[in-house]
């Protein structure tokens, strides 16, 4: 028997997982960088309740397990009347998209709180004084030179996500873990089923890893 | 239609609150909290021996150690953490049997010690070794120059000082941990957020004790966070505060 064949005798549950594991990830990533870049600027804002908010975002969700809040976007929500489809496959899986966005865009934010800070003050003295409003400084001072130091820490969380995304098959999400698990209950052969898995998850992690390890040598030089 | 919708539908769905009061519930939530600390600790520990045994065959002068150290501690960071533990909790018992028999049955909570110090060990191991390297190279050298055996300088001159520059490097991976223990209920540890599953299954009310389960997640995260803060990053050499921000960000699960 030729190891990992497994993957061609279920497809569909590999494959298709594989498929939604990165479609979880890609629209999580996104939700991410963009709520995350928002706290970000709540929490760089001049106004301090913003800023506080923007705190108060970042401690509650990085300290508390993603499983606690998917758990309370699958469930919590549908109970106050909100749902994310009406279908219940439809919104097991956009609350994990949700909750993948939610969880990492705090972490996000921190990077990006720290790029802003990064920037030279005079740099935003010199825009303001130049008569650049608050808003013009950030579009075309400050958040440019913000996201070039800011690459290989998001290249992190995008790893740290891609593997988080395995969280979503405990609220049913049929993604790749999941796969191997129905295959392992069915078959019994869990060496082969979370080897395969093991295989698959390495493929999308493996070549983030090795492109953001090379950004980060290319930085340090460059610094 | 189902049951949470009918019954918020017909108006059925009392507000559960009051039944918090009772303390019955709160040593039932303590069980878990106990349950959540005991094995976040435990895996702790097993993960620093073996993180350290790991480290240190990643740095060692003989390749037939260090490259399969370097392969086993990418891989396993490569993987999400709950793969292991579902793993673990479904052939722990039979990875054991040729060892303890074949009655042997692995109990949850060490089959969930085993996924959570698998993962966390290969974390620890990237961050001793980056407190490792951070050391000036003098320091080796002096030892050596003094006739200590490469044992001996690793063992009175190297690990005290690395180690001690990862403490709060090593704070912070623990409420990572910690957070992760939510993931060892699917397994059937009942730790923390497993009891909150069982109360709200009893009485449909899943927002309530979410909101607790994540206030005390909350709580215990963030007074460790905190204190790992204030034990300040900042006398770390630049290179290890650098790979110790990509450990974080790479490694936290959930």
């Amino acid at each position: 028997m030729i190891p990992g064949a497994i993957v061609f005798e279920f497809p569909k549950d590999f494959f298709g997982g594989l498929w939604v594991t990165v479609q979880i990830s890609a629209l999580g990533l996104a939700g991410a960088l963009i709520i995350g870049t928002g706290i970000a600027l709540l929490r760089v804002s001049p106004l301090r309740p913003l800023r506080w908010i923007g705190a108060a975002y970042v401690e509650f969700f990085r300290n508390t397990p993603l499983v606690v809040q998917l758990f309370f976007l699958f469930l919590g929500l549908p109970l106050i009347g909100f749902r994310f489809a009406s279908d219940t496959f439809d919104n097991i899986f956009r609350a994990a998209c949700v909750g993948m966005a939610l969880y990492h865009g705090a972490y996000v934010a921190e990077i990006v709180r720290g790029g802003l800070l990064g920037v030279d003050k005079g740099q935003i003295e010199a825009a303001r004084s130049l008569g650049l409003s608050y808003v013009q400084m950030l579009r075309f001072v400050q958040l440019p030179q913000t996201f070039r130091s800011i690459v290989p820490p998001l290249g992190n969380i995008a790893i740290a996500l891609v593997k988080n995304t395995s969280l979503a098959s405990t609220i049913g999400v049929a993604d790749l873990l999941f796969g191997a698990e129905v295959v392992e209950s069915r078959t019994f052969r869990a060496e082969e089923g979370f080897g395969a898995a093991t295989v698959l998850y390495l493929f999308l992690t493996g070549p983030l890893g090795f492109a953001v390890n090379a950004l980060e040598r290319r930085m340090l030089i460059a610094r | 239609m189902d049951i949470t919708e009918f019954l918020q539908a017909h108006g059925l769905r009392p507000s559960t609150w009051p039944m918090f009061a009772d303390p019955a519930i709160w040593r039932f939530f303590g069980e878990g909290i106990r349950e959540t600390l005991l094995i976040s600790v435990v895996a702790v520990a097993v993960s620093f021996v073996a993180g350290l045994l790991l480290a240190l065959g990643r740095l060692s002068t003989r390749r037939w150690i260090r490259w399969p150290s370097i392969a086993w501690i990418e891989s396993i960071r490569a993987l999400p953490v709950l793969l292991l533990i579902v793993y673990f909790g479904i052939k722990g018992s039979s990875l054991f049997r040729p060892i303890f028999g074949p009655d042997f049955d692995l109990p949850r909570f060490w089959a969930g010690v085993l996924g959570l110090s698998m993962y966390t060990s290969a974390v620890l191991a990237e961050i001793i070794r980056a407190g490792i390297l951070s050391l000036p190279r003098g320091q080796t050298e002096a030892a050596r120059a003094l006739g200590l055996s490469h044992p001996q300088t690793l063992r009175h001159v190297i690990l005290p000082q690395a180690l001690r520059l990862m403490v709060p490097a090593m704070m912070a991976q623990l409420t990572t941990v910690i957070k992760d223990t939510s993931l060892v209920g699917t397994i059937g540890v009942f730790e923390l957020l497993r009891q909150g599953r069982t109360i709200y299954t009893q009485f449909f009310n899943p927002i309530e004790v979410l909101l607790i389960v994540a206030f005390i997640y909350f709580v215990i995260c963030f007074v460790l966070s905190q204190l790992s803060r204030r034990l300040e990053l900042g006398r770390a050499p630049r290179l290890a505060r650098i790979k110790i921000q990509e450990v974080q960000l790479r490694d936290q699960a959930a």
